[in-house]
């Protein structure tokens, strides 16, 4: 699959040859990057890496990241917030840092509008910002219909916390008022969704914090699905700390969640109905919002892109990285959207210098803490072939069934660690 | 040790060829737009062949647990960044063959064939070291550089800070890292590599083992 096709080619020398010209006559340019403007929208694990990324390559590209919030509230590591293991301030992450050491205009402004044939996004204040190249790492966005009572409303009774912050700060409130006996149900979602292993660490560090606070009660996945990530390792886990504290119901019996009653605080399932003490329901997922109102997602919901670059298959100088794209074997996951970061960002230096993009090299790291000194893993390495992103055969994997204690407790010091550093990367 | 300076030369050579055939997309500022003006025509189902990839881009993927440029921020990662590439090469090789124990890079390094392990090694070596900010305790370092002063300043001199053969840095290093290090030299005793480092890390204690984590640490 060559990508530089004789139309790529005229773009991107039609891009170059354009920007003396535009960075002049548009008066809403930020800065005035010699080689061409890059905006990236979304400032979480995809998009701040692919902004700092391309001003590390090249400084001569003019690089605007817009984020809705000030501040970044990360979700890996948010399950150890429900536990009390970390503070919620542990977690979170502000612009300045990345802004003044790598020299990116952040600006704090949500994206209503993205015209592709134009090349501008519309903030919500009414800025608008012009374009060479556009990142968009949104995230995702829920599937709220397909459970029928749910909705954003009545996510602030019965939380996803699937989106750290408020909603994890919620669920973690309502853990904390729920009496000595109670259950707390986790609805894990159906595939593909942001983060495969992560209900399955929240039920253990739930279930940690009850065996510690409130020993009598226990953690129910009610589960879409009837298998999961790492789910041999995170059976095991259960079994040793938490035993008889957290059940997991795969979907074909009886897992499945159709609809919610805030009214009596219950989950209807397919067979049976659920009534517990704290509710936690992760609906189904896809792209983000502002992916769905620019046209780059597909009928699944997913934005479709070239895997070698990240361009949207759908709209030209678009680069869709992170959960909300389809990136062939990749999961759903932070380290992830680090690694399609950075081959978006090689691919757009490149293009922006009328070169022929790289070939793309991509990583999976991702760390479970299932006990304060119990971490699990799984990795893998990936390469392009026949334009599809798949794992390198013979390399990756899971951390073996039958590691020693110590193992597990270096893995999850490296947990924490992976978090510190993965956090670094984005953030300074 | 001898054997890495007889491998010197081979893996120069894999590395110059990596080097030249990647063209470096980090460089890429340096080539005029024209550059990429080569007729390329994409016809129907030529098979694509699997390209050379860049040092850079294997190399950034590290930095999501070493820290960009694999400066790491912290706390058992250790920092990578500006290590000799000889040690550099060494020890992803013996993490690709598994002669190496580890948690997960023997997962990660098998997805790599030798020539870009060497790639990854020659960036990262190239980057600059950042020693670890973080504060020491001062009786445990007079405590780690007593004992270095008498068993370790041979192969780790300069207080560490000199790389010689395949003796990693570990001035400025982060203590958790060098401590875990320790831990296992000492569990392994004699069959720690090298040996004569086994036989005398083997008889420290932990608190000794410490000592010696933060001593080096203090070294920035």
């Amino acid at each position: 699959m060559t990508q530089f096709t004789r139309r790529n080619f005229v773009k991107a020398a039609g891009a170059c040859a354009a920007l003396g010209t535009l960075a002049s006559v548009s008066p809403q340019v930020i800065g005035k990057g010699h080689k061409g403007r890059v905006i990236v929208i979304g400032g979480g694990y995809g998009g701040t890496i692919a902004a700092k990324y391309i001003k590390m390559a090249d400084p001569d590209i003019d690089v605007t990241l817009i984020e809705q919030n000030p501040k970044y509230v990360s979700c890996p590591l948010s399950n150890e917030v429900l536990s009390g293991e970390r503070n919620i301030e542990s977690i979170t992450f502000d612009y300045a840092k990345l802004s003044g050491n790598r020299g990116i205009n952040v600006v704090t402004d949500r994206v209503m509008e993205i015209d592709a044939a134009k090349h501008t996004v519309k903030g919500a204040g009414g800025t608008s910002y012009a374009y060479d190249k556009l990142v968009v790492s949104p995230g995702v966005d829920f599937r709220y219909e397909q459970i029928e009572g749910y909705s954003e409303a009545v996510a602030q009774k019965i939380p996803h916390a699937w989106k750290a912050g408020p909603q994890t700060a919620l669920l973690r409130k309502q853990l904390m008022a729920m009496k000595d006996g109670g259950v707390c149900y986790i609805a894990a979602p159906p595939n593909p969704f942001r983060c495969p292993p992560g209900p399955y660490e929240r039920a253990a560090q739930i279930a940690m914090y009850l065996k510690h606070h409130k020993p009598k009660s226990k953690v129910i996945i009610l589960d879409a699905k009837d298998k999961f990530s790492k789910q041999g390792l995170f059976m095991q886990g259960y079994k040793k700390f938490y035993d008889g504290m957290v059940e997991w119901v795969p979907g074909a019996e009886g897992g499945i969640i159709e609809a919610v009653d805030p009214a009596t605080n219950t989950l209807i399932g397919e067979v049976d109905e659920y009534q517990g003490g704290v509710l936690n329901v992760i609906p189904a997922q896809k792209a983000g919002k502002i992916a769905q109102l620019a046209g780059l997602a597909d009928d699944s919901g997913w934005c479709p892109v070239n895997q070698k670059t990240f361009e949207s298959s759908i709209h030209k100088d678009i680069f869709v990285i992170g959960d909300a794209c389809i990136a062939g074997k990749m999961p759903k996951s932070g380290y992830a959207a680090n690694s399609q970061g950075k081959v978006c960002a090689a691919a757009i230096v490149a293009l922006l210098n009328g070169q022929e993009p790289g070939e793309p090299s991509y990583v999976n790291t991702c760390y479970s803490i299932i006990a304060e000194k119990w971490g699990i893993s799984v990795a893998a390495v990936y390469q392009l072939v026949d334009g599809q992103i798949v794992g390198v055969k013979g390399a990756g994997g899971l951390s073996p069934m039958d590691a020693k204690p110590a193992t597990r407790a270096i893995e999850a010091q490296y947990a924490r660690s992976w978090f510190k550093n993965i956090t670094s990367d984005m953030f300074t | 040790m001898k054997k890495i300076i007889q491998q010197l030369s081979a893996i120069s050579a894999g590395l110059l060829m990596v080097w030249v055939v990647s063209g470096c997309a980090s460089q890429s500022s340096a080539q005029p737009p024209a550059a990429a003006a080569k007729p390329a025509e994409t016809k129907v189902a030529a098979k694509p062949k699997q390209g050379v990839r860049s040092p850079s881009m294997l190399a950034n993927t590290c930095a999501g647990c070493h820290g960009t440029n694999g400066a790491s921020a912290g706390d058992i990662m250790p920092i990578i960044g500006g290590m000799e590439q000889e040690y550099l090469v060494e020890v992803l090789l013996e993490y690709k063959s598994g002669e190496r124990d580890s948690t997960i890079m023997g997962r990660i390094a098998k997805g790599y064939s030798e020539n870009e392990l060497k790639a990854i090694a020659s960036f990262i070596a190239d980057q600059p070291w950042v020693s670890s900010p973080i504060k020491t305790d001062k009786k445990l370092v007079a405590m780690g550089k007593k004992i270095h002063d008498k068993q370790c300043k041979t192969c780790h001199e300069d207080g560490g800070r000199v790389q010689e053969d395949d003796t990693p840095r570990l001035a400025g290093q982060w203590p958790d890292f060098t401590l875990q290090y320790l831990h296992d030299c000492h569990a392994k005793g004699r069959r720690c590599s090298p040996r004569k480092m086994g036989m005398r890390v083997m008889k420290l204690s932990d608190q000794e083992l410490k000592a010696m984590a933060h001593y080096y640490a203090s070294e920035k």
